[in-house]
């Protein structure tokens, strides 16, 4: 039901071991170089040279590639080249599972096929957002795993309204929020109607009735289904080889009128539509 | 640390004993509604960070402990480090909304837990983990 990768697929239905899926790790972690081993390897670069970037990352921001890019140790062509070559000489897990004995060929495209069937629901749709937003794959990810994760999880009907940037957070009964960190810097909000809050308790504790429900745990059921959403977000981002850290998730009570968007970022805001006197929205607050 | 029970059929059925760890209410709900309707193993106790999770494998001595990763005080993968030298015959399953990143399940599996539950789960993968320990 959730985003996964393939390794974690085979281990959940069984078709691989713990310890045989370790094994192919090891094997896959000896044989794919990091940039900076291949760049070695590729006779590119020296040691020494990775080591003074290494010390440069310490106070730098920085991806080592472009680091060396910057330091002019390597050219962007260089640079351009050990990546093509990481890429083309990659051991999938799926290859490594095969090499250390536990799969044979035609299994791993048999369970390749399976694997990406059992994924297609999480496959994005296209999202239009505004121009000129950093890191927009990942938005449009994350704004297409939220309705997807609408469906699924809480099980409500709803239509989708277009994105817009917005100034300020427009009031509503209660918001969870959730900060994302590594490659981005943003944080992540559901903000829900009293009504909607209930339906989200209904469907995350598995009840036909709340009504006697602490605030509490009708609180904490908006903050689990964004935990949910957001997991799988940085799942589906490390796909994209995009690193993305979540942190516990908190609750806010927005006063009457409304929040301020936070110098430095832009906001944006997909209103979803779940009928008459309900208010449901994901808003996006993402570092500029 | 006591004789942990063990799971048999017939009449004295013993069910195995599980602590949820999860800083959120509504998981630790629904996890322990999908073990007690299980009737296969009972839920002894919720534990909201790892520092817990460590104090009650002590005092109830669980045969599973289904721990989440991403909690306030003490995360889930640092206490399953100090679980797995306490206890070497501790069973953790780590449940999680990463378990579909790739380096969060690999290094939970390399700490110890013997399994990665994904979030959203559907109860019938939750009990077939289970029971596979």
């Amino acid at each position: 039901m959730a985003v996964k990768f393939f390794g974690q697929y085979l281990v959940e239905k069984g078709i691989v071991s713990r310890d045989v899926l370790l094994k192919a790790i090891d094997l896959q972690e000896r044989k794919n170089l990091k940039l900076g081993e291949m760049a070695v390897a590729m006779g590119c670069v020296t040691q020494a040279d990775i080591e003074r970037a290494h010390n440069a990352q310490l106070s730098k921001d920085m991806k080592l590639g472009d680091l060396l890019v910057e330091m002019g140790i390597l050219t962007l062509n260089q640079l351009n080249d050990i990546i093509t070559r990481q890429k083309n000489t990659h051991l999938y897990i799926g290859e490594a599972l095969v090499l250390v004995g536990a799969l044979t060929n035609a299994q791993l495209v048999q369970h390749l096929d399976d694997f990406k069937a059992d994924q297609a629901q999480y496959v994005a749709d296209r999202i239009e957002l505004p121009d000129a937003i950093p890191n927009r794959r990942i938005w449009e990810t994350t704004a297409d795993l939220t309705y997807k994760m609408i469906t699924r999880v809480l099980g409500i009907q709803f239509r989708p309204e277009k994105c817009r940037v917005v100034s300020t957070l427009d009031a509503n009964f209660m918001m969870a929020a959730m900060d994302l960190s590594g490659d981005v810097d943003a944080r992540y909000l559901i903000s829900v109607s009293e009504g909607l809050q209930k339906t989200v308790a209904k469907a995350i504790l598995r009840e036909e009735s709340v009504d006697n429900e602490p605030v509490e745990v009708l609180e904490d059921t908006v903050m689990e289904f964004v935990n949910v959403v957001c997991g799988n977000v940085a799942a589906k981002a490390s796909q994209m080889g995009v690193i993305i850290n979540i942190n516990p998730p908190v609750t806010i009570r927005p006063p009457s009128s409304g929040l301020p968007v936070p110098e430095g970022y832009t906001a944006l805001c997909f209103p979803i539509h779940v009928g008459e006197g309900e208010k449901l929205e994901l808003i996006l607050l993402a570092r500029q | 640390m006591g004789v942990r029970s063990t799971a048999c059929t017939g009449r004295n059925i013993r069910m195995k004993k599980v602590l949820v760890v999860d800083d959120s209410l509504s998981v630790a709900r629904q996890l322990e509604k999908i073990i007690s309707e299980s009737g296969e193993f009972v839920c002894v106790g919720h534990a909201k960070n790892g520092a817990e999770a460590i104090k009650m494998n002590h005092t109830e001595n669980p045969d599973i402990i289904c721990m989440d990763m991403n909690m306030p005080g003490m995360d889930g993968l640092t206490a399953l480090r100090s679980l797995v030298v306490l206890d070497k015959d501790v069973k953790v399953v780590m449940v999680t909304s990463l378990g579909g990143v790739g380096d969060k399940f690999t290094e939970a599996l390399r700490l110890g837990a013997r399994n990665v539950i994904s979030k959203p789960f559907e109860s019938i993968d939750v009990l077939n983990i289970l029971r596979e320990l």
